[in-house]
C-alpha cells in the first residue's frame, strides 16, 4: 500500500514538468511497464521463461486495429477484442505446453516456436496484415469526456493519463493476484513444483492461469503501444522484443510486483541519455541480460530493497 | 517435375547438413554441460564473416582462411565458456538467459563493424556437377562432404576415444565420472570450444556458398534446436539425421507451399516432437 | 478397510523394485513398514502416493480405483506423503511453507468462493487459517522458526517441516518416508507423540523407519519388505522375533 504514495505525485507531474521527452518518456515507461510487469508474473513468479510474450503484445496489436478497421468498433471494444484473442491462444497454447509437461528449457523453446510461427502468420499474410510493411494507423481511440463530448485521445497530457492509469490498474491487478493464495501456488509452483504437485496443487492448472494472466498483460500494452505510435508491423514479434522484455523483468527485479518498471524506465530513457543508434541499443540490451544475471541477478530493485534491510 | 524434386532434395541434403553441424554443437553443449548455448548461431554468423573478411580482405587462400577462422571461433568460444556460462552451470534458465544475452551483444559488434549489407565472397569452386541431368554446384557438393566428415569424425571421437568416452559417462553420471578422475572442468571447457569450433565450420563453409548478413545466425540456430530436439538430444548420428529430415523438408516442401513458410516445417516438427515423443525420435541411450 | 493395496508390482526396465505387495490399512491404524536399504519402501509409498504409475497391481481408497491418479488428485482424496530426503520450499519461510501446504484445506473450505479473495478489502490471511498454521508449527516444534527461510532449518528441523506441511493437508491416511531418520532423541520423541496425537484423532499412518525401536513400539501393525517383496505381515512383536525377518534384516545380534 505504501506503493500508492509514489503513484500520487505522478498524477502532478504533467503540471510540474513541461517538457514533452520527458513525458513521452515517462509514457512508453507506462506502457512498456505493463508489458514487463505482466511477463514477470510468469517469469520472476511462477518460474516459466515464455518467450511467447512479445507475440502477445502483437497479436493483440493486430487484432485490436484490425478488429477496428473492419468492424468499426471503438478502440474499447478493439482492446477487448485483442485480450479476448489473446487470452484464447494463450489457453490453446499453455494448455499444449503445461499438459505435456515441458519443463522450462523446453517450455521456452516451444514458446518461441509459436513466436515465431505467429511472427511468419503476421509477416506473409499480406492481403490481411500488410506484410512487412506494416500499417500505419488512421484510427485513433476516442474518450467520452463529460461537457465535451467524444473526443480523440491525442496529445501527450492525455496519453500521460491513460497510460499512467491503465499501468496502475495493471500493478493493482498482478498485486493482488500475488499477494494472495494464488501467489503461493505459483511461488510454490516456481520453487519446487514436485513438492507443490504432492501437496495437492494442480500445477498445471496454475501454470495456465498464470500464463494467461500474464499475456492478458501483454495484450493491454499491446492495444495501446500501438495506437500511441500509431503503427503496427511485424517487429513487434521479434527477438529484439523479447530480449527487451526480459531484459526490463531483470533490471528492474523479479521479486516485487513493480519493479520490472523500473527496468522500462531505465531502457526506455537509455537512447535518451546516451546518443546510441540501433547496433548500440541492442549490444545494450544484450550486456544487461548478460550482467544483471550474473552480477544483479535481483535487479535495481532487488537490490535497493537488500541494502535497505542491512542498513 | 521429377527433376525438381530430386534437385530440391539434394539441396535440402545439403542445407540440412549445415543444420546437423549446428545440431551437433547444441547436443554436445546441452548433452555434457546441460546448457543450451543460443549463441551457436552467432558463433556461426561469426565464422562466416571472419573467413569472408581473411580470404576477400585480407586474401588469405580460402581453405586456410576457414582453418584460421574455425581456430578463433573455437578460441572465443572458450574464453566466453570460461567468463561467462562457467557461473551458470547449475542454472539452465540462466545460461539460456546468458547465451541470448550473447547473441546480441555479436550481432551488435558485426554490425557496427560491417552493417546489414549483405556481404558475398568469391566463388571459391566454381562450376558444376553433373548427377543424372540434376546438377549440384562443386562448392556445395565440397561443403557437403567436408561437414559429412566431420560430423562422422566427432561419431568416431565420442564412441571410440577415451576422451569421448570420459565424456558420455559425464553426461550420464556427472559425479560418477569425476569420483573416476574424469577432469569436468577440462571437460566442459572442451565441449564448449569444440561446439564452437563446429558451428564457426558451419559458418566459414556457409560463406561460401550464400551471402552472409548479420542475421544468418538466428535462423541456423533454430533450426540446429529443432533438429537436435528432433534427433534427441545426445544422438551424434541423430543431429544428422535430424538436419537432413528439416532441410530435405523446407527443400522439397518449397515446391509446393511458398517459400515464405519454410521456416514453418521445422517448427511444426519441433512442437510435434516435444509432444508426442520429447526423447527424440533416435533417443540415445541415456 | 480405508486403503487396500493389491498384488502391486513396480518394474524399471530390468529391475522389480516392488513385487506383488498386498495388505490393507484399517482406519486408525499405524502400519509400520520394515526392510533394508533398496528393499523397495520408498518405492511402495511412492506408488500409493501416485508419483509412480505401478506396473501392475490395484489401489483401492474405499473401494475406488486410485491407480491412473496424478499425486495432487491422490492429495485430495485424503492420501499425503511426506519425502524421506526433506522436499522444501527453500527461499520461503517456515510459515510460508505450511500456508502453502493449506491450499487443500482452503479449497475444501471455501470450495469456488476462494476466487473472491483474490480481490477482497482486506489482505490478509485469514485469522482462521493462520491459527491452524500456528497450531500445526507449535505441534511441530517450530514455533520459534515461524520467519526463518526453510533452508536454514537443522536437518531434524526439515524433517518436522516435512511433517507439518503434510499435517496441514487435512490427510486421513499419512505415509510417511522415514520421519526419523536425523532426528535427535527429543525430536524422536515428541515425534511419537505427534503420531499418536494424529491416530487418536483418527488419522491412518502408515510409516517407514529404520528406527526398529522407535516404529515397533509405535506401531499396531508390521509389515517387513526384501527384495520388493512382503516377506512377513503381523503384529510389530511377532513379525520382529520371525526367523526370516531376522535372516533378512535384523541379523542375529538383534533377536
Amino acid at each position: 500500500m505504501k506503493l500508492l504514495l509514489l503513484w500520487i505525485p505522478l498524477l502532478f507531474v504533467p503540471a510540474v514538468v513541461h517538457s514533452n521527452v520527458v513525458l513521452t518518456i515517462l509514457i512508453f515507461t507506462f506502457i512498456l511497464g505493463i508489458l514487463a510487469v505482466s511477463f514477470n508474473l510468469i517469469f520472476g513468479f511462477t518460474g516459466q521463461l515464455s518467450l511467447f510474450h512479445a507475440a502477445a503484445f502483437g497479436l493483440s496489436a493486430y487484432a485490436t486495429y484490425l478488429s477496428m478497421a473492419h468492424w468499426g468498433i471503438s478502440f474499447w471494444l478493439g482492446a477487448l477484442v485483442g485480450i479476448v484473442f489473446v487470452t484464447l491462444i494463450s489457453i490453446v497454447i499453455g494448455a499444449i505446453c503445461f499438459r505435456f509437461k515441458l519443463r522450462e528449457l523446453y517450455f521456452a523453446i516451444v514458446t518461441l516456436a509459436f513466436s515465431e510461427l505467429a511472427r511468419l502468420v503476421i509477416l506473409n499474410w499480406n492481403g490481411f496484415t500488410n506484410g512487412s510493411l506494416g500499417i500505419n494507423f488512421t484510427l485513433t481511440p476516442t474518450v467520452w469526456v463529460p461537457g465535451r463530448g467524444v473526443i480523440p485521445v491525442a496529445g501527450t497530457l492525455m496519453w500521460y493519463y491513460l497510460s499512467l492509469a491503465a499501468v496502475v490498474l495493471a500493478v493493482v491487478f498482478y498485486t493482488r493476484i500475488v499477494h494472495s493464495w494464488m501467489g503461493r501456488c505459483f511461488a510454490s509452483i516456481r520453487l519446487n513444483d514436485e513438492l507443490a504437485d504432492t501437496l495437492g496443487i494442480n500445477v498445471f492448472r496454475y501454470k495456465l492461469i498464470s500464463f494467461v494472466a500474464g499475456n492478458i498483460g501483454a495484450a493491454v500494452a499491446g492495444s495501446l503501444y500501438a495506437f500511441y505510435i500509431s503503427y503496427i508491423d511485424p517487429n513487434y514479434f521479434s527477438l529484439d522484443q523479447s530480449l527487451a522484455i526480459i531484459a526490463m523483468a531483470l533490471l528492474g527485479g523479479r521479486e516485487f510486483v513493480a519493479a520490472p518498471i523500473v527496468g522500462a524506465l531505465v531502457l526506455t530513457a537509455l537512447p535518451h541519455v546516451i546518443n546510441v543508434n540501433a547496433e548500440a541499443r541492442l549490444l545494450v540490451y544484450g550486456l544487461i541480460l548478460i550482467l544483471t544475471i550474473l552480477l544483479m541477478p535481483r535487479g535495481i530493485v532487488g537490490l535497493a530493497a537488500r541494502r535497505r534491510r542491512a542498513a | 517435375m521429377l527433376q525438381l524434386v530430386v534437385g530440391q532434395l539434394l539441396n535440402g541434403i545439403i542445407v540440412g547438413t549445415l543444420y546437423a553441424i549446428i545440431a551437433l554443437g547444441v547436443t554436445l553443449t546441452f548433452g555434457i554441460t546441460g546448457i543450451v548455448n543460443f549463441a551457436l548461431g552467432a558463433f556461426m554468423m561469426l565464422g562466416a564473416y571472419v573467413t569472408w573478411y581473411l580470404t576477400d580482405g585480407i586474401g588469405i587462400p580460402y581453405p586456410l582462411a576457414v582453418a584460421l577462422a574455425v581456430i578463433f571461433i573455437a578460441l572465443f568460444g572458450l574464453v566466453v565458456d570460461q567468463a561467462l556460462f562457467r557461473f551458470t552451470r547449475n542454472n539452465l534458465i540462466n545460461g539460456l538467459i546468458v547465451s541470448i544475452g550473447l547473441i546480441s551483444v555479436i550481432v551488435a559488434v558485426v554490425l557496427m563493424i560491417w552493417t546489414t549489407t549483405p556481404q558475398n565472397m568469391h566463388y571459391v569452386l566454381p562450376g558444376v556437377f553433373r548427377i543424372g541431368g540434376v546438377i549440384v554446384p562443386r562448392m556445395k557438393a565440397c561443403v557437403f562432404v567436408v561437414l559429412l566428415l566431420v560430423i562422422l569424425f566427432t561419431y568416431g571421437a565420442l564412441t571410440r576415444t577415451w576422451a569421448g568416452r570420459a565424456a558420455y559417462a559425464y553426461a550420464q553420471n556427472p559425479e560418477a565420472a569425476a569420483l573416476m578422475g574424469v577432469r569436468t572442468n577440462v571437460l566442459q571447457a572442451g565441449v564448449a570450444a569444440y561446439s564452437a569450433a563446429l558451428a564457426g565450420l558451419g559458418g566459414a563453409l556457409y560463406a561460401s556458398l550464400y551471402s552472409i548478413t548479420p542475421e544468418i545466425g538466428s535462423g541456423y540456430i533454430l533450426k540446429g534446436v529443432e533438429a537436435a530436439i528432433l534427433a534427441g538430444i545426445g544422438s551424434v548420428m541423430g543431429s544428422f539425421a535430424g538436419g537432413i529430415i528439416i532441410g530435405v523438408a523446407e527443400g522439397v516442401g518449397s515446391i509446393f507451399l511458398p517459400s515464405a513458410y519454410n521456416d514453418a516445417y521445422g517448427l511444426v516438427f519441433l512442437v510435434l516432437i516435444l509432444l508426442l515423443k520429447p526423447a527424440g525420435l533416435f533417443a540415445a541411450n541415456r | 478397510m480405508l486403503l487396500e493395496v493389491r498384488h502391486l508390482t513396480k518394474r524399471f526396465g530390468g529391475l522389480t523394485a516392488v513385487s506383488d505387495i498386498s495388505f490393507g490399512l484399517d482406519e486408525g491404524n499405524i502400519v509400520g513398514v520394515f526392510g533394508p536399504n533398496g528393499s523397495g519402501k520408498t518405492t511402495l509409498l511412492n506408488l500409493i502416493s501416485g508419483v509412480y504409475p505401478p506396473s501392475d497391481g490395484q489401489l483401492l481408497w474405499k473401494g475406488e480405483e486410485l491407480v491412473g491418479r496424478k499425486p495432487h488428485e491422490i492429495a485430495e482424496t485424503g492420501i499425503v506423503k511426506t519425502f524421506q530426503n526433506p522436499q522444501l520450499f527453500g527461499e520461503l519461510s517456515v510459515f510460508d511453507n505450511v500456508a502453502i501446504a493449506g491450499h487443500l484445506r482452503l479449497k475444501r473450505h471455501s470450495g469456488w468462493r476462494r476466487v473472491a479473495t483474490l480481490f477482497p478489502l482486506r489482505r490478509r490471511v485469514s485469522a482462521d487459517f493462520e491459527h491452524r498454521i500456528r497450531e500445526i508449527l507449535r505441534l511441530c516444534r517450530l514455533e520459534p522458526f515461524g520467519d526463518q527461510p526453510a533452508a536454514s532449518l537443522s536437518y531434524g528441523g526439515e524433517k518436522m517441516l516435512g511433517v507439518a506441511m503434510a499435517l496441514m493437508c487435512e490427510p486421513k491416511v499419512l505415509l510417511l518416508d522415514e520421519p526419523a531418520s536425523g532426528l535427535g532423541h527429543d525430536e524422536v520423541r515428541n515425534l511419537d507423540t505427534v503420531l499418536r496425537d494424529l491416530r487418536q484423532q483418527g488419522t491412518t499412518l502408515c510409516v517407514i523407519d529404520h528406527r526398529v525401536g522407535f516404529l515397533g513400539k509405535l506401531a499396531d501393525r508390521a509389515i517387513v519388505i526384501h527384495h520388493g517383496a512382503k516377506i512377513a505381515e503381523g503384529r510389530p512383536d511377532e513379525v520382529l522375533a520371525d526367523r526370516a525377518v531376522i535372516d533378512a534384516y535384523l541379523g542375529r545380534g538383534h533377536a
